[in-house]
């Protein structure tokens, strides 16, 4: 696949995370202030907000284990072993 | 009794664990001792770094704040950390490949390479300080429960030394590899046990809708954001808390330790995935209990509230196994004492005293390592002495504060024009930031939203000063000669993928 097809399903990974993540961190269009109804004992807002979070949780699955954007154990030796090579003695603090 | 015995044998347990991996040598060379020879599995990277995190703040802590404030507390440590899936890989893949090829062993590794030596010191000060009030919640916990579960034959004051004199011990003997053992082993613990408990508690009252019911006729508010005039769980405030935690994950030493004992790529993804997925089934169950504890153990107040999780198991399990239950939340808390205190003793040992002094052997840093383990846990124990500061609270503000470092480790992977100079006043204005919140108003300006800072809390104003003092500081200076020679290690085009 080319780097120009990587970069667009990464961008769209991205965000599609980032605005799940804003849902897992606020009640934005999910919740509202006062009562509210149950669903299977629990507010509503609460019920959405335990099922975006398991959809994220499936979208970082498939990210990460099920397409080729992530990191694999079959390119680390060559990562490493390149950036080993480099000549860092100057920069050591 | 039986719950001290319990306690007391899980503690002996996790000695003997640490004991073993003590004499199997895997202490004998710093590698081995600081980041376990790069040797872990996925299933004790998982679990050793869920045990590591979750804590007496997400046991007791959690339902305390399920009983006292509500539903709105699953957006303190339960879907809220689910985005770390891809927040830690994103941020913390650079940790692990550069971690690999640098033999890094410590936090401050990468900021020193970065930023430079100052940098790195000031990190290491910062994540310290940020963890004490994280360690001393556990600690505290620790006591709350203990005296509640021995009918008060173990004190509140000996409860905080008993099992942090465990810890101390495990620690000092076993390293990474035996702490991470400890932690896994621990983690399962408690992750069964939270189940148990959960089904006990709803049960009691016919099952979980029936009692939720029962809830919510007695305390509608519980159940409801914005109550209290629109002050409990406004939207500010959940977010406020929300992200606190999860930015404060990413910066605690915990995933970076974990990074470099990892064994593969596979165990990496696999255990920072996991993490946020079980904290969505694990920690809701606390937060759960704690709401229904309002039907079975009502009117507690304030700290008292900490004691709900071990007075609900108490009042609905056979007493061995409302032990066991509560065993487990101390298993939890033990852990994260354990990673906490471990990953902060190398960070002294490794960054500042290597730094101070260069001709230090390995041998000494791993007994440097011990000493400081020591030392931070008898200075835990001093501040838990009197409590005034419930556990999720404690846990909220130091999650809050390690937060402010966010910015330069993105600089430091993801933005070449970031500088040392930009990295350090971020940290240190974002630091002061949250402590010039805490000195004026108190927990409360930094936890809850202020009408004069546009309803967002002191750590979320923080955090954006010290974005902003970042982005200005590294726009206005010039990256010196570390900053530049470290390009082509930090954005070396084989780290693109």
């Amino acid at each position: 696949m080319s780097a120009e097809a990587n970069k667009r399903k990464n961008l769209g990974f991205l965000i599609v995370f980032v605005v799940l993540t804003v849902l897992c961190w606020c009640p934005i269009g999910y919740g509202r202030y006062g009562e509210v109804d149950l669903i299977m004992g629990m507010p509503s807002w609460a019920f959405v907000l335990l099922v975006i979070g398991a959809l994220l949780f499936i979208l970082e699955w498939v990210y990460l284990f099920k397409t080729d954007l992530a990191l694999y154990d079959r390119d680390v030796a060559e990562i490493v072993d390149a950036l080993k090579k480099i000549d860092m003695e100057d920069t050591r603090s | 009794m039986i719950a001290v015995i319990i306690i007391t044998s899980l503690c002996f347990v996790s000695v003997f664990i640490s004991y073993v991996a003590f004499r199997k040598g895997f202490t004998k060379s710093a590698d081995d001792y600081f980041v376990a020879g790069s040797s872990l599995g996925y299933f004790v990277l998982i679990f050793s770094l869920l045990a590591s995190f979750l804590s007496a703040f997400s046991m007791f802590g959690m339902s305390s704040f399920g009983y006292r404030l509500g539903y709105g507390s699953l957006y303190v440590l339960t879907a809220n950390l689910v985005p770390l899936g891809f927040l830690w890989y994103f941020m913390h893949k650079k940790t692990f490949l550069l971690g690999r090829a640098r033999k890094w062993m410590t936090m401050g590794a990468p900021f020193g390479e970065r930023y430079g030596t100052p940098m790195k010191i000031i990190l290491v000060l910062v994540v310290l300080v940020a963890s004490v009030p994280y360690v001393v919640a556990q600690i505290q916990g620790i006591g709350v429960m203990l005296e509640a579960m021995s009918d008060g034959i173990i004190s509140f004051r000996l409860g905080l030394f008993f099992v942090p004199f465990f810890i101390a011990i495990y620690l000092m003997m076993g390293g990474m590899k035996g702490a991470a053992w400890v932690n896994a082993i621990q983690g399962v613990f408690f992750s069964i046990m939270v189940f148990v408990l959960f089904f006990f508690v709803m049960m009691k009252n016919g099952g979980f809708v029936p009692t939720m019911e029962l809830v919510m006729a007695k305390h509608p508010n519980l159940f409801q954001i914005g109550w209290a005039g629109g002050k409990v769980w406004s939207y500010p405030m959940i977010f406020g808390m929300a992200s606190a935690m999860a930015l404060g994950c990413v910066c605690f030493p915990q995933p970076y330790m974990h990074a470099y004992s990892s064994r593969s790529v596979r165990g990496l993804k696999a255990m920072f995935l996991s993490f946020g997925g079980i904290c969505l089934f694990v920690i809701t169950m606390p937060t759960l209990i704690g709401v229904a504890g309002n039907v079975i153990v009502p009117g507690l107040k304030g700290v008292e509230a900490d004691k709900i999780y071990g007075l609900v198991a108490a009042a609905t399990m056979p007493d061995w196994l409302a032990a066991l239950a509560v065993a487990g939340g101390f298993t939890a808390a033990m852990s994260t004492v354990n990673g906490l205190v471990f990953g902060n003793a190398v960070n002294l040992s490794l960054d500042v005293v290597k730094t101070i002094r260069p001709q230090t052997q390995p041998g000494e840093y791993i007994t440097l390592a011990r000493i400081f383990v020591a030392i931070i846990m008898a200075v835990c124990v001093w501040i838990a002495w009197n409590p005034t500061t419930p556990v999720a609270e404690l846990s909220v503000i130091a999650f809050g504060t390690v937060a402010v470092t966010f910015f330069s480790l993105w600089g430091a992977y993801y933005w070449k024009r970031a500088t040392a100079k930009g990295a350090i006043l971020s940290t240190l204005s974002g630091v002061f930031m949250n402590v010039l919140f805490f000195v004026i108003g108190g927990k409360n300006m930094v936890l809850f939203p202020q009408k004069f800072m546009f309803q967002l809390n002191g750590f979320l104003a923080s955090f954006i000063i010290a974005g902003i003092v970042f982005f200005v500081a590294s726009w206005l200076t010039t990256p010196g000669k570390i900053e530049e020679k470290s390009l082509k290690l930090f954005f070396h085009p084989m780290l693109e993928k």
